[in-house]
């Protein structure tokens, strides 16, 4: 599965274009398009309250689009990859989600660029499409202050494909998030890739020993690794035991991980409030970009 | 808290205390006109603003008497108010039709027609955004558009709404207030007598240029889509919106104290199913349902807004109303005397201002001019049995009139939104008044006149 046309939305706040030129490079995975999309909130134009639809007000906001899209289309015309800009009016996520079919995009982009240390990795519009999209979301987060253990940290996130970190759980989402990597090999200097054994439910069931486990999971993404190497990308394992999410937040620390992909079911609502999905707290919870591949 | 003085309160205001209501009904009928964008960004500062122009002064002045008089509004008017809007358009908003449509004159007419009907029992705000997007989906390839949306906001939007309280808010305003449920069917023969007229018209103009158009096919350019209903489920919850504002009129549980302010139980049972015909709706219909209908709070949001302004600055002018002769708007209650008097007044305030208050501020001239003094649910019973005329006119008049401008009636802005942002232009304010409603609507309320007025 071939990255080929990229869909980024984008409400232009600031270091939007430094999030897209990390972009860039997929041109050697095989990127050929970048759809610079924008949507106009319903709201900002029409039901004016007793007035109508404000006709004038969505010209102009879709001519300042425009404009600031060109300056962008520019740039990845230098890049050598083509660029179109789609504008539309009404909610942003139903919005991206039908641009993103209609355009017949490969992945979406979306998240905020710059995070403030008050707010969470990802907003609730971001989860949303993370959760309903068919196409892999990349979550990213150009520049984020956060804190851990009372430490404040800022962190710009650059060369992004370099050292990607695969979550696996062996699932259909995270075989395919498997290929996707592959698909990235041109651009991934070192690949990770990481399984978590939740120890207390091994001891529980007793339906087989931990050690026997451990050397079926090692010799499985081992597998994974080999698949990647095949590619000509290098590649190591992690193992982690315990509560997921933070094994999996140590182990991309750990190892200097540039981002983090994880397959996601897109369970719907309540089976994710019953539940809880492991993709969105990832997404949630960790300051580098995250790529769910449905 | 007691409203032993509430009387006394109406005869002492003096007219100054009508003026932030005044300025909150000109505020909503000129800034959208002469300043939308200032409008749309800022008109929850400007109902704040009049708002406390008018409870500032008066709770300083009149203290408990006016305290009870605003908790009274806003517990016994406003929030059902609201309550029962939101419902309608949320559980209309989880209903969307599909399919393929060809918009024929005769398909077009009977869309109209079946909106005009379900506008009675579904609202015309509801029925409106249930069949305005389908209706110019049906009409995409039509050369003249225009004319049919004027024509779905005459109908839908409107004169439909006037058979039941939950057709169009005055008549709920009418109902809290004592009104019974199916009094509003009286006016059954004047709205048809309107609806055969409106929609002979719109077949005669639409025939003539779907003819001129050629009768451009639309079939063929596209897949054919089988008419269907997505969250056809969500009936049953109309027919429990129904169900509950029903018994809230026929059932009699007692009353309750809310912040010192005597509360049917009938009613906050009613509001309480009201919700929950809305939470249900909405748990129970898949969110691409709503999406595809372009489903949006902000709307109910700019109602509740707008209209807590309206109903706080109208305590004072509806005061001195219900005083009659004995209150400073004693020449109004004298001058407007005859039954057509009453439908035309109200109808042309209705037009320019929003008719739910309007209603509400001639249903009390009404009682302050036959009965000031007697308490308002009694004096409505007595109206109706005694003087039940004025009162068809008052209701006629609000609802029919409410389509002759779009500030006329909620619904009317947001048809015209829609069928703007999809690409169907739309006449200037000015312009749908020239073009079409005083050359169409004048005279046929004039028929309404001569047959049920004179």
């Amino acid at each position: 599965m071939p990255v080929e046309r990229i869909l980024f939305p984008t409400k232009f706040r600031e270091l939007s274009f430094n999030s897209l030129e990390q972009l860039f490079v997929l041109k050697q995975a095989g990127l050929k398009e970048i759809i610079l999309c924008h949507v106009i909130s319903r709201e900002s134009v029409g039901f004016v309250p007793f007035g109508g639809y404000m006709k004038d007000e969505e010209e102009r906001l879709r001519e300042e689009a425009t404009v600031r899209f060109e300056d962008w289309r520019t740039s990845i015309a230098e890049k050598g990859m083509d660029s179109k800009i789609v504008i539309r009016v009404g909610e942003p996520v139903p919005q991206i989600l039908h641009a993103a079919e209609d355009e017949k995009a490969d992945m979406i982009v979306v998240g905020k660029k710059k995070k403030a240390l008050e707010l969470p990795f990802a907003g609730s519009n971001t989860l949303e499409i993370a959760s309903r999209s068919s196409v892999p979301v990349l979550v990213s987060k150009y520049m984020v202050h956060y804190e851990i253990e009372g430490e404040q940290h800022e962190r710009v996130n650059e060369r992004i494909f370099e050292r990607p970190m695969l979550v696996t759980d062996w699932s259909e989402p995270s075989l395919r998030a498997v290929d996707f990597l592959k698909s990235l090999h041109p651009v991934i200097e070192e690949a990770l890739v990481f399984h978590d054994i939740d120890v207390e439910k091994v001891h529980k069931k007793h339906t087989q020993d931990l050690a026997g486990l451990k050397k079926v999971t090692i010799e499985k993404l081992g597998a994974v690794c080999d698949e990647l190497k095949g590619e000509g990308a290098a590649c190591e394992t992690h193992l982690g035991a315990g509560d997921v999410l933070s094994e999996i937040l140590r182990v991309s620390r750990d190892r200097q991980a540039s981002m983090i992909i994880v397959g996601t079911t897109g369970k719907g609502r309540l089976s994710e409030f019953i539940h809880g999905s492991v993709s969105h707290e990832v997404v949630k919870a960790s300051e580098l970009p995250c790529l769910l591949v449905p | 808290m007691q409203s032993g003085h509430s009387t006394d309160l109406g005869e002492v205001l003096t007219l100054w205390s009508t003026l932030p209501f005044a300025g909150m009904l000109l505020s909503i009928a000129l800034f959208p006109l002469f300043a939308p964008r200032f409008w749309h960004h800022h008109f929850g500062k400007i109902s704040a603003f009049w708002a406390l122009v008018v409870s500032v002064p008066f709770l300083y002045l009149y203290r408990g008497q006016a305290l009870y008089e605003f908790l009274h509004i806003v517990l016994a008017d406003y929030v059902p108010f609201v309550i029962i809007l939101t419902a309608l358009y949320t559980v209309s908003g989880n209903i969307l039709l599909r399919g393929t449509l060809v918009g024929t004159p005769a398909v077009n007419t009977g869309m109209l027609l079946i909106g005009t009907v379900l506008a009675s029992w579904m609202g015309t705000t509801g029925a409106s955004m249930l069949l305005i997007r389908p209706f110019l989906r049906a009409n995409s390839h039509r050369k003249n558009r225009t004319f049919m949306v004027v024509f779905f906001i005459f109908l839908v939007s409107n004169v439909g709404g006037s058979l039941t309280p939950l057709g169009d808010p005055p008549l709920f305003l009418g109902f809290l207030r004592g009104v019974p449920f199916f009094w509003t069917f009286k006016l059954f023969w004047q709205m048809l007598c309107v609806v055969a007229v409106l929609l002979t018209l719109y077949f005669i103009m639409d025939s003539y240029f779907y003819r001129r158009e050629d009768g451009t096919p639309a079939t063929g350019t596209g897949e054919n889509v089988p008419l269907s209903i997505d969250g056809a489920h969500n009936f049953i919850f109309l027919a429990g919106i129904i169900g509950a504002v029903f018994m809230s009129g026929v059932v009699h549980l007692g009353e309750v104290t809310v912040l010192g302010i005597h509360r049917p139980v009938q009613d906050l049972l009613r509001d309480g199913i009201l919700i929950l015909m809305a939470l249900l709706s909405l748990a129970t219909t898949r969110r691409e349902i709503r999406e595809d209908n372009e489903f949006t709070w902000f709307p109910m949001q700019e109602v509740a807004i707008l209209f807590i302004g309206i109903f706080l600055t109208m305590m004072p002018c509806l005061k001195i109303l219900q005083a009659g002769e004995k209150g400073h708007l004693a020449v109004l209650i004298r001058t407007v005397q005859e039954p057509y008097h009453y439908f035309w007044v109200t109808g042309v305030l209705s037009s320019f201002l929003d008719n739910a208050p309007t209603y509400l501020t001639f249903l009390s001239s009404l009682l302050g001019k036959f009965y000031a003094g007697t308490e308002a649910r009694e004096a409505v019973g007595m109206v109706i049995n005694g003087n039940s005329i004025y009162l068809k006119a008052i209701s006629a008049g609000a609802v029919f009139f409410g389509a002759n401008t779009y500030i006329g009636n909620a619904p009317n802005f947001m048809v015209r939104s829609i069928a703007e942002e999809t690409g169907t232009p739309m006449p200037s304010f000015f312009g749908y008044m020239i073009k079409y409603s005083i050359p169409i609507l004048v005279p046929c309320f004039l028929m309404i006149t001569l047959l049920f007025y004179l």
